[in-house]
């Protein structure tokens, strides 16, 4: 008999998804699909819009990660217009973009993934939660909080408001920073700097504890897809990289996206699938996110997070394809940003009210923002007619990269559950909290 | 006991509840009085788990999100008959938001953009998926326009502030520990005490423990931390001031309906429209006696005198507007000759957006966010909506900016310069049946 196995919603994650894994009559996966079951068309609705007001809509796309949201489509329209923005602004939106890393990934970190590790796979759905864990381990809790707490806050400062910024505008940004406030994040970094050692410390324990699930749950090779800039991992700008599953590395520049990505339309989900268009779909698919940046990256920008990059391909190689060490590279990207705001807070550029071109003209053309948002790379194509009047907008948005990643991930792992038994024996740790 | 609460999210960017997380720290005092029952987001209770509840289970249900998938619709239907109480959290849910703004267009028109024209679909596939997936409803809508909603709490975000003094209000309890001293023995700039520069700061009776973010902006403590349970030796001073508000600043006015919504946890101000608030409760039966008891003495005249006066004022007997909260100048040395974009040069942090050529909508949209994009020198595009429902927006904007700021434009040359009304105007609130005409 066929059966169907559903997990509606999937928890704990940003969106509206839903698994579905069908097995045959022998017992062994015929399907799986991860369905996607919301898009609300900003493709069409941007059209119309003032090419400057659309960073003022776009944020709305995620909640999560807004800020990319709110400086990519910027990106876009200063490259269509021809527009070159300030040093200070430049600054202002790296330190902006870092901000929402630093606290995106201390959130997915310790209030999405960590209940799972640290209360165990096994263990009741109605504790495996961050309510549960602040309570059982306050002190991490605690620390969690004012991590997250930081860089929102930092966001606000910059950006105006953490949920939905607005200071950025076509040739830089509204307001720099003011001195006083600049200050009271200065004081802070120190701390932060500690907390996110030890945060890396934690995630290393736990690599340690879950060894047998690292190492061979989910490890399914793809080509993954990233950002840097001459290399170095950026978050702000650079050239799109793709790294096939052997390791070799593409580099294009942003407005040659069209021959990197193709978008596959399933029949099963909203989400679209994204594929390394040289490659063709399937075979092209590829993962994005925090491990395909690292993959991507000949080197971190700053020592700490290289020192932890070093330490990461010690043990796992130098692309490694094991999903669970997302979560791995997920904290070496967040010891960057601590570092990156370090630097920048200490650069009298983000005071500098010079933080925005007087020199702005709209003209008929295209073109192509990207950033790397939290879950993966983040790009906006916009065409704009004389009057700057928004003709027709293209997104390729982050957590779409990972839609055909993830099924094919889960695909392999279903396989391995089901189909060959292979994780039977798998070591589980004893739980954190019982 | 805990109360039974369940967060279901429509079509929508999950915003609000990143700024309810936002709360950080100050979430911990509320979290032991909650039972979360269905969070997606947080908590691991599946779709089945909501549906075998008893009717009604659960006492109030927050939605974020709009609707736009049958599957939103059924969600919100499911909600409304599991929960006593059903709020409808942010601007998607309350107005539609801004991906309303697809109502312009057909839905055959948007599902060829989005699943078959897109410039990177590259291998001949397209079309609308339709296999396990819940199929698009012809028009974007609030949740009202599909159940019955019993308070509203809007804004794109809702302020963090906002949603956890909802809560609090809900529970019957304050949202933050109150401390025993007052905001002024830890404030940043006591050697220049805005007290003495006449600006009215609720420090002396509110409690300290914040980051002190409003201060060191040089802005006014606005309260929202609560009473503190001893007041600060200044209270006098903010006692005395009190007395004679006829003759504040424009700009403290502004402050009051912030301190009173924060600091009695009344969120009336946050977008928090209830019909038990206690603003038109004081307008409906003069007593301007406030909730708080056993505290001191001064914080409770303070606070009674300045509901008198928010009671007899005929500024506040229409639900204020962004404008209200705005510390820039109205009837400054600037005059609009003609509708700038944004993109052109950089408006001064001191004039009004308006008087200066740029589109504001703070006149027309509701208060509740305390002018946050206005301190980062953005103007207001309107996303706790607006002030009136069922007129024209744009003409309504034209008319009041026409008769209370520096514009020397006709009323039809404003219109003319504005090239994507509906953007503008109803940015966030075309998919309400409330909203324009």
């Amino acid at each position: 008999m066929v059966k169907t196995i559903e997990v509606e919603p999937v928890t704990r994650l940003e969106g509206h998804g839903g698994l579905r894994l069908v097995l045959g009559d022998d017992g062994k996966v015929q399907n799986v699909q991860f369905n996607i079951s919301s898009t609300r068309f900003f493709e069409k609705f941007l059209e119309g819009r003032y090419c400057e007001h659309i960073p003022r809509i776009t944020p709305r796309i995620c909640g999560i990660c807004p800020i990319p949201h709110h400086l990519t489509p910027t990106k876009a329209v200063e490259d269509a217009w021809g527009v070159q923005i300030p040093p200070a602004a430049y600054k202002l939106r790296q330190l902006l973009q870092n901000a929402k890393q630093y606290s995106s990934h201390a959130l997915h970190f310790y209030a999405l993934a960590a209940p799972d590790f640290l209360l165990g796979p096994m263990a009741d759905p109605a504790l495996r939660n961050v309510v549960h864990v602040i309570n059982k381990m306050p002190e991490v809790g605690a620390m969690a909080l004012k991590m997250m707490d930081f860089g929102q806050k930092l966001c606000e400062a910059v950006g105006g408001k953490s949920v939905h910024p607005i200071s950025a505008i076509v040739g830089g940004m509204k307001k720099a920073l003011d001195e006083t406030v600049r200050d009271r994040f200065l004081k802070q970094i120190e701390d932060q700097v500690e907390w996110s050692k030890k945060t890396v410390d934690i995630g290393l324990k736990v690599v340690e504890d879950y060894w047998d699930v690292v190492a061979n749950v989910g490890v399914v090779p793809t080509y993954y897809l990233g950002m840097t800039k001459n290399g170095v991992h950026d978050i702000y700008d650079g050239d799109i990289r793709v790294v096939s599953p052997d390791g070799e590395k593409f580099d294009y520049p942003p407005q040659k996206y069209l021959d990197v990505i193709g978008e596959h339309i399933p029949e099963h989900s909203y989400a679209t699938h994204t594929y390394y268009k040289p490659a063709g779909y399937p075979e092209g698919i590829y993962r994005a996110n925090t491990l395909a940046m690292i993959n991507c990256a000949d080197k971190m920008a700053t020592p700490l997070a290289d020192e932890a990059l070093k330490a990461m391909r010690a043990k796992v190689g130098n692309v490694p394809h094991h999903t669970f060490a997302y979560h791995w590279a997920r904290l070496i990207e967040l010891v960057e940003s601590i570092e990156v705001m370090a630097t920048l807070l200490q650069d009298d550029d983000i005071v500098n009210p010079d933080c925005k071109t007087l020199d702005v003209q709209p003209r008929e053309g295209n073109g192509v923002g990207v950033t790397e948002a939290p879950r993966g790379l983040l790009l906006y194509h916009i065409w704009s007619d004389a009057e700057g009047i928004c003709k027709k907008a293209n997104l390729l948005v982050a957590t779409n990269h990972n839609i055909a990643g993830i099924e094919k991930t889960l695909m392999h792992v279903a396989k391995q559950v089901f189909d060959d038994k292979a994780l039977e024996g798998l070591k589980l740790p004893d739980p954190w909290i019982k | 006991m805990a109360v039974k609460v369940a967060f279901m999210q429509l079509s929508d960017c999950w915003g609000c509840h990143q700024s309810l997380l936002n709360n950080h720290l100050g979430l911990l005092p509320v979290l032991p009085a909650l039972e979360i029952v269905y969070w997606p987001a947080v908590v691991d209770f599946k779709h089945d788990s909501l549906k075998a509840r008893e009717n009604g289970s659960i006492l109030v249900g927050f939605i974020e999100g709009s609707v736009r998938t049958n599957e939103d619709y059924e969600n919100a239907k499911l909600m409304r008959d599991k929960c006593a109480l059903i709020i409808a959290f942010g601007s998607c849910s309350c107005y539609g938001n801004v991906h309303g703004l697809a109502n312009q267009w057909n839905k055959d028109d948007l599902v060829r953009r989005k699943f078959s024209e897109v410039e990177s679909i590259a291998d001949g596939s397209g079309g609308e998926p339709t296999q396990h997936m819940p199929g698009f409803r012809d028009k974007i809508v609030p949740v009202d326009e599909v159940v019955n909603v019993d308070v509203y709490i809007s804004g794109c975000p809702p302020k963090p502030e906002g949603i956890v003094s909802a809560i609090a209000f809900l529970l019957g309890q304050k949202p933050f520990p109150m401390n025993d001293l007052a905001f002024c023995n830890d404030c940043s700039i006591k050697d220049n005490c805005l007290l003495d520069a006449g600006k009215l700061c609720f420090g002396p009776i509110t409690s300290m423990g914040c980051n002190l973010k409003c201060t060191s902006n040089g802005n006014p403590c606005v309260g929202c931390f609560g009473p503190a349970k001893t007041v600060d030796s200044r209270a006098e001073k903010l006692n005395s001031m009190t007395k004679s508000l006829t003759s504040i600043s424009s700009g403290d006015k502004k402050n009051l309906y912030e301190f009173l919504t924060l600091f009695l946890n009344v969120p009336l101000m946050a977008g928090f429209d209830l019909t038990s608030d206690i603003l038109k409760q004081v307008k409906k039966h003069g007593s301007p006696s406030t909730p708080l008891a056993n505290f001191p003495p001064t914080t409770e005249e303070i606070a009674g005198r300045l509901m008198a006066f928010l009671r007899d004022n005929p500024d506040f007997t229409e639900i204020s507007n962004v404008c209200d909260t705005c510390s820039r100048i109205i009837g400054s040395k600037s005059t609009m000759t003609r509708v700038k974009r944004d993109y052109e040069g950089l408006p001064n942090m001191d004039d009004c957006f308006i008087e200066q050529g740029y589109i504001c909508m703070g006149p027309i949209t509701k208060a509740g966010c305390g002018g946050m994009c206005i301190k980062v020198n953005a103007p207001c595009t309107g996303c706790y909506g607006q002030t009136k429902w069922g007129v024209n927006q744009a003409e309504r904007f034209a008319d009041t900016v026409l008769k209370q700021f520096n514009v020397s434009l006709s009323k039809d040359d404003l219109l003319a310069q504005v090239k994507d009304p509906i953007g503008t105007f109803e940015k966030f609130t075309l998919a309400s049946r409330k909203g324009g005409v």
